[in-house]
């Protein structure tokens, strides 16, 4: 995947807890996918991890749990084990996505967590949605906006994260092209539109909401689709 | 309380001992003088197991990282059972990874967090009977450039005359020309190379592969 330069980026806490391992699932691999495409990010990631890990080796334990074993054992049957002189080889997967003009080639963590199959939806208005079922606590998908298409203009009651694998789109706030990575809050309403049509892997932490026209009938199915996608009954 | 005085005594000694470090290689903010000579330091004690399986080094390593894998554990867990299982599974890695550490990549701090924070995913997700089709491994690759086949694929393509690679390897920095030398020219295996010259022996597969790119690279430009 040729690496390319990217306008929008996770905000630096947000690379802090990726490297700490604090986030969902699902936004571990919308940022691991971005950063695959942005130098930039990468290298913020090596210094971030030396500093988290800096301050790992220094920090006085806050667990009132003390560490007790018998560490003899565990090593003798530690040592016990071959050591790898080369890294495990995994055999490499194509991990393209066909749309009907075109193909894209995702980034590879991408490519593994579709690898077991892409089952698209319409969701009509000319937009697809193909679920990745991956997080218990958030709905990730793929999403795929025709040529000219445009989403009902909705809010989200918690976090959108969208990175934009191809193509382009535009909302009230801006414009987003390949590699760009978008994080909403709840106070964000938005109608995205394309005009050359565009493929995201998007996270959602609760159903989307629609606040507009006839869409707004589909709320109730959106909520039930959350439930179905990230398997799980809301309260 | 006797116990955690104890344990907290033994932190503030791996402390010390981690600070050994030397500081160009570590993002530290310490200005402590080195307490202990180099002999003793992290990244001596990783070579030691990576390139000669010193069960004294891998021990020490033991002491100085367990607690703080532990405490990683019981941070994202909040289970006993489990921090512990992970202080068994990361010092594994490190212990079966060794030979593969890359100091040219950061230091052996960041690589034991790393390896720390990447078992811990994956034994929170099997736990959680979550899908496993995409490992923690997949989601922080640790470096697409350490890849060794590049290496060797590299191997057959030198078809130029000795008197010009050897021009060539001298405009190589002085680490790189190093391995070079002792792979190429006194055909020691990867693993004899690393030991002679000190370095883990996946710093020097990575600064081989490196080399072998730059030098393909001159002699493509100069043809």
């Amino acid at each position: 995947m040729t690496t390319m330069k990217s306008n929008l980026h996770p905000s630096t806490e947000m690379l802090e807890k990726f490297v700490s391992g604090d986030l969902s699932v699902g936004v571990n691999l919308a940022i691991s996918a971005h950063v695959e495409m942005c130098d930039q990010c990468k290298s913020a990631i090596q210094e971030i991890e030396l500093r988290t890990a800096d301050q790992w080796t220094n920090a006085e334990s806050s667990s009132s749990a003390v560490y007790q074993a018998d560490t003899a054992s565990m090593i003798d049957s530690i040592i016990a084990t071959p050591q790898l002189k080369e890294p495990i080889e995994e055999e490499s997967e194509v991990g393209s996505i066909h749309m009907l003009d075109r193909s894209v080639k995702l980034p590879k963590v991408l490519a593994k967590a579709a690898s077991e199959g892409l089952v698209w939806k319409q969701l009509g208005a000319g937009i697809s949605q193909a679920d990745v079922k991956i997080d218990e606590e958030a709905h990730c998908s793929f999403l795929y906006m025709k040529p000219g298409s445009q989403t009902p203009v909705h809010k989200h009651q918690g976090t959108e994260t969208t990175l934009v694998l191809d193509g382009s789109m535009t909302d009230e706030l801006g414009e987003y092209g390949k590699s760009d990575f978008i994080f909403r809050t709840n106070n964000d309403t938005h109608q995205p539109r394309t005009e050359d049509g565009c493929l995201c892997f998007s996270v959602l932490d609760s159903p989307l909401t629609f606040t507009k026209g006839l869409a707004r009938l589909l709320n109730p199915i959106n909520r039930l689709r959350f439930q179905r996608a990230v398997g799980k009954t809301l309260s | 309380m006797t116990t955690l005085n104890a344990t907290m005594d033994q932190m503030h000694m791996g402390n010390l001992a981690s600070k050994a470090e030397p500081a160009s290689k570590a993002a530290s903010t310490s200005t402590k003088p080195l307490s202990q000579s180099d002999t003793d330091s992290d990244e001596k004690l990783l070579l030691d197991v990576g390139n000669h399986q010193s069960r004294e080094a891998f021990n020490k390593l033991f002491e100085r990282f367990s607690t703080k894998i532990f405490a990683h554990g019981m941070k994202i867990t909040r289970n006993e059972q489990l921090s512990k299982d992970l202080v068994q599974e990361a010092m594994m890695t490190v212990w079966q990874k060794a030979p593969l550490y890359n100091s040219d990549r950061g230091n052996v701090q960041s690589w034991i967090f790393t390896l720390t924070r990447n078992r811990c995913f994956d034994m929170l997700r099997k736990q959680k009977r979550q899908p496993m089709c995409v490992s923690a491994d997949d989601i922080w690759p640790a470096g697409m450039e350490d890849s060794e086949s590049l290496v060797e694929r590299d191997q057959g393509s030198l078809a130029v005359e000795f008197s010009n690679i050897e021009r060539f390897l001298t405009q190589l920095p002085e680490a790189q020309q190093a391995v070079v030398e002792k792979v190429y020219l006194l055909n020691l295996t990867h693993e004899e190379a690393a030991a002679d010259l000190e370095i883990p022996l996946g710093t020097l597969k990575s600064r081989l592969r490196l080399a072998m790119g730059k030098l393909r690279q001159l002699i493509g430009t100069s043809e």
